[in-house]
C-alpha cells in the first residue's frame, strides 16, 4: 500500500514542471569597475529594453529592467530555430532618470543626460530535453567571433569593455559575460 | 486528477473483490472421511476488457491484450500475455505517440484453497516482459518562462524513433473468479521494474507498451488488468479432500 501511495505521489509530481527545474536560461551579465577589475560596480539607474529588428524598443511600456542601481542583469534571448545563428539586441541606458530632468525654465536639463549603449548578442540556440513535464529547453552557444558587440556609431560609450566568462549559456547560476565600466 | 480518480477506483474494486472471495472459506470443517473430486486442468484463454473499454473511451489510447495460463500443478500455473498498445501523451509542451507490442511470460501461484472442484484464484505471480515499439514525437514547444519577447517556438516536425525495445519484470497480485462454468473474470495489479530500455536520442520513453507510463523518479511502473477468460479443460485429476464429520 505504501508503495502504491508512493506511485500516486510521484505521478502528481512528474506531470508539473517544477519551478526549481532549470529550463530556458537568460543571459547573465555582471558589471565590474574598470579601475578595479576585481570589484563589482553598480550601474546607476540602469534601464534595459530589448530592440526589435528595426532598432525600436520591443515593448516601451514594460522594459526588461526599470531604472535600478544594479551590478547584475538577466537578459532573455530570442530564438526561432535550432542551430541557426541568432542575434538579440538590447539598449542599456545608464542614468535613465536624467531623461526626465528639467531645468528651472521647464526645459530639458542639458547639463545632465542619460547614456544609451546598444549591444548585440550573437549565439546559436540548441534544444535540450529536460523531462516529461517541462519538455525541451533552449540553451545558447555564444558566437566564437562576435559574441557581444557594441553599436560602432556610438561615440559616447559607457560600457568600456567586455569579457566572456562562458560561451555556453545553459543555466542561470553564474554570469557568462562581464562588462567593465 | 482524472488519472488519480481512476486509480482509486481501481484499488477499491480490487479490494472489494478480494473481500468477496474470502467469504467462501470456513464452511468445510465439521466432517470426516475422504471425498474425491475431479479437478480440471487445462488452458485458460482470455482478453483484457479494461484495455478494450479504454480504447473506446479514451481517444488517446488503443490497446488489446490476450492472456492465458496453463495449470501445471495444484497451485502453479504458467501464464503469459500478448498485447499491442498505442498511446498518445500530449501536454502544452510535448506531444508524443508510442506504438508497439509486448509479450509477458511467467508463473502464477495460487494462494487460495478452493472449495470442492472450483478453480478460483487469489494469486501472486511473476513475469518477464519485453516490448518492441516506436515513439513518434509529434511536436514540442520550448519551455521558456521568460516571455518578454512574446514569442514561443514550436517544432512541428514529427520525429519517429523506431525499433526501440524494453525488458522489465513484474510482480502480480490478482484474483480470478469463476462466474459461470469455465468462464472467469479477473483483476490484477502489476508492479513493474524496468531492467533495460532503449532511449531515443535527445528524448526519453514516456510510455512503453505493456509497461505503461514511465516515471522520472526511477525504474518502477504500475499497471492494472481486468480480464475475462475461458477455461478449456484438457484433463482431470483426482483431488482428495479430507473431510471431518460433525462430532456428536
Amino acid at each position: 500500500m505504501t508503495l502504491i501511495a508512493l506511485f500516486t505521489w510521484s505521478c502528481e509530481r512528474d506531470d508539473i514542471c517544477a519551478e526549481a527545474t532549470p529550463t530556458t536560461p537568460r543571459l547573465i551579465i555582471r558589471f565590474y569597475d574598470i579601475n578595479n577589475p576585481e570589484d563589482f560596480k553598480d550601474v546607476r539607474q540602469l534601464e534595459i529594453d530589448g530592440l526589435d529588428d528595426d532598432g525600436n524598443p520591443f515593448d516601451m511600456e514594460n522594459p526588461i529592467l526599470v531604472r535600478t542601481d544594479t551590478d547584475s542583469i538577466n537578459l532573455p534571448l530570442r530564438f526561432q530555430a535550432e542551430n541557426e545563428i541568432t542575434t538579440t539586441r538590447f539598449r542599456l541606458t545608464k542614468d535613465a532618470d536624467f531623461e526626465d530632468d528639467i531645468d528651472d525654465d521647464g526645459n530639458d536639463d542639458l547639463t545632465t543626460a542619460s547614456n544609451d549603449d546598444i549591444i548585440t548578442i550573437r549565439y546559436t540556440p540548441e534544444f535540450v530535453y529536460v523531462s516529461r513535464a517541462c519538455g525541451y529547453k533552449s540553451i545558447f552557444n555564444l558566437d566564437i567571433d562576435d559574441p557581444v558587440t557594441r553599436d560602432p556609431d556610438d561615440i559616447d560609450i559607457w560600457t568600456t569593455s567586455f569579457e566572456i566568462i562562458n560561451f555556453t549559456i545553459e543555466n542561470e547560476n553564474a554570469a557568462q559575460i562581464n562588462i567593465f565600466h | 486528477m482524472q488519472h488519480r480518480l481512476t486509480f482509486f477506483i481501481n484499488v477499491l474494486v480490487v479490494m472489494l473483490f478480494s473481500l468477496a472471495s474470502q467469504a467462501q472459506t470456513g464452511d468445510t470443517e465439521k466432517q470426516t472421511d475422504t471425498l474425491v473430486f475431479k479437478e480440471k486442468y487445462g488452458l485458460r484463454l482470455g482478453g483484457d476488457f479494461g484495455k478494450i473499454a479504454r480504447s473506446f473511451i479514451d481517444e488517446d489510447y488503443t490497446g488489446f491484450e490476450i492472456n492465458g495460463d496453463y495449470r501445471l500443478t495444484k497451485k502453479l500455473y504458467i501464464a503469459g500475455e500478448l498485447g499491442t498498445e498505442e498511446r498518445r501523451i500530449a501536454s502544452d509542451f510535448i506531444d508524443v505517440t508510442t506504438n508497439g507490442s509486448y509479450f509477458k511470460a511467467g508463473i502464477d501461484y495460487n494462494t487460495y484453497t478452493n472449495w470442492l472442484d472450483m478453480q478460483n484464484m487469489v494469486y501472486t505471480g511473476f513475469r518477464v516482459g519485453v516490448s518492441t515499439f516506436s515513439q513518434t514525437q509529434n511536436q514540442f514547444t520550448i519551455y521558456d518562462i521568460n516571455q518578454y519577447w512574446g514569442e514561443s517556438f514550436t517544432d512541428l516536425t514529427p520525429r519517429e524513433f523506431k525499433g526501440l525495445t524494453a525488458i522489465w519484470t513484474e510482480l502480480i497480485i490478482g484474483l480470478k473468479a469463476e462466474l459461470f462454468t469455465n468462464l472467469y473474470a479477473g483483476l490484477n495489479i502489476q508492479i513493474k521494474a524496468m531492467i533495460s530500455q532503449d532511449q531515443p536520442v535527445r528524448f526519453e520513453n514516456l510510455y512503453v507498451p505493456g509497461f505503461n507510463r514511465t516515471f522520472d523518479s526511477g525504474r518502477f511502473g504500475l499497471g492494472f488488468g481486468y480480464t475475462i477468460s475461458y477455461l478449456i479443460p484438457i484433463y482431470k485429476k483426482d483431488k482428495k479432500v479430507a473431510v471431518k464429520k460433525e462430532d456428536n
